[in-house]
């Protein structure tokens, strides 16, 4: 799988809008910003289709993936936008580290924690921002943005130091 | 006074919510504590003790309140003896953690360095170094010693 994908997920209360642009994208912040309600929508979703009353509008299927047996579920989707809510412990291992390397599939991870096992970007660590309600004004709009957002510097800077990813970066 | 684990923890409760919707008791949800954390965090209402009023989701149950409250919640009045994972509360939640720790011996896990700069006066014991903070700086200099997560 390559490239973006945009991904619209509602009910008649909650409107969810984001791109997802590289294979691991995190998602973390404040506490009761819907993270854990954008899972729930999407698993509801996933299990009940059209039935759950919830509208998930994106070119590749979006499903939630969790608790012990994922690693007996995940060799078999293949080509879809898989979400892992929160406390799912196993996103920190180093098989599953190992699974997403051998993977087709992008991940979106809502988490806090460290994970040293998984290469994302910095670019891709996202917050849930609302940005009021929607144009219907009963359904309220949220949306995605970087968390480390880019500086840019005007004039000369001398800096005390400099972070990098490794040391392949290139500096 | 608040005590901080990084990193796994015998007997800890990792997944806060499952564990409160599973163990609360209904006082604690009308507690004027608990009330005011919701208003706080969740900027809900608490109407009865199974009913909370959402400004985005209308009226929800008890168990639909965020994880960072559920799990304050616990660690306000759950006296089972447990060690609550914080690392399911977001940074609004840390001036919360600050203050239970203030108010009674609290013993937290975390695994994230979590944000405490709202916190005027921090003050901690780092379990893993027995070593006493009493900033955020000093905090986060002792944190990130600690390879434990």
């Amino acid at each position: 799988m390559k490239g973006m994908y945009h991904i619209i997920v509602q009910n008649n209360k909650l409107r969810y809008e984001m791109d997802i642009r590289r294979n691991i994208t995190i998602i973390r912040g404040d506490s009761a910003t819907g993270k854990t309600q954008l899972i729930n929508l999407l698993e509801q979703a996933a299990v009940f289709g059209e039935s759950s009353g919830v509208d998930v509008v994106c070119q590749r299927p979006c499903r939630t993936l969790g608790g012990n047996d994922w690693n007996l579920v995940l060799p078999n989707i293949h080509e879809q936008i898989i979400f892992i809510d929160e406390e799912n412990r196993f996103v920190k291992s180093q098989e599953f580290a190992a699974a997403v390397k051998a993977s087709d599939n992008y991940f979106v991870i809502v988490t806090r924690e460290d994970l040293p096992n998984l290469p994302y970007s910095v670019d891709e660590i996202y917050g849930i921002h609302t940005s009021g309600k929607y144009h219907d004004l009963k359904r309220t709009y949220n949306e995605l943005y970087r968390i480390y957002s880019g500086t840019s510097f005007l004039g000369k800077v001398r800096p005390e130091a400099v972070v990098v990813e490794d040391s392949n970066s290139g500096y | 006074m608040l005590k901080i684990i990084f990193g796994d923890v015998e007997h800890g409760i990792y997944h806060t919510p499952t564990y409160f919707d599973n163990r609360y008791e209904d006082q604690w949800i009308t507690h004027p504590l608990t009330v005011e954390m919701i208003r706080d965090i969740d900027k809900s209402e608490v109407v009865g003790t199974h009913l909370i009023e959402s400004p985005v989701l209308g009226p929800i149950s008890t168990k639909e309140i965020s994880d960072g409250v559920k799990t304050l919640i616990l660690m306000a009045f759950d006296k089972s003896g447990r060690i609550f994972n914080a690392s399911a509360c977001g940074d609004n939640c840390a001036k919360w953690i600050a203050r239970l720790g203030k108010r009674d011996d609290l013993t937290i896990n975390l695994h994230h360095v979590m944000n405490f700069s709202s916190v005027p006066e921090f003050e901690a014991v780092m379990v893993n170094t027995g070593v006493v903070v009493h900033s955020y700086r000093e905090y986060l200099e002792e944190a990130i010693k600690i390879k434990e997560r």
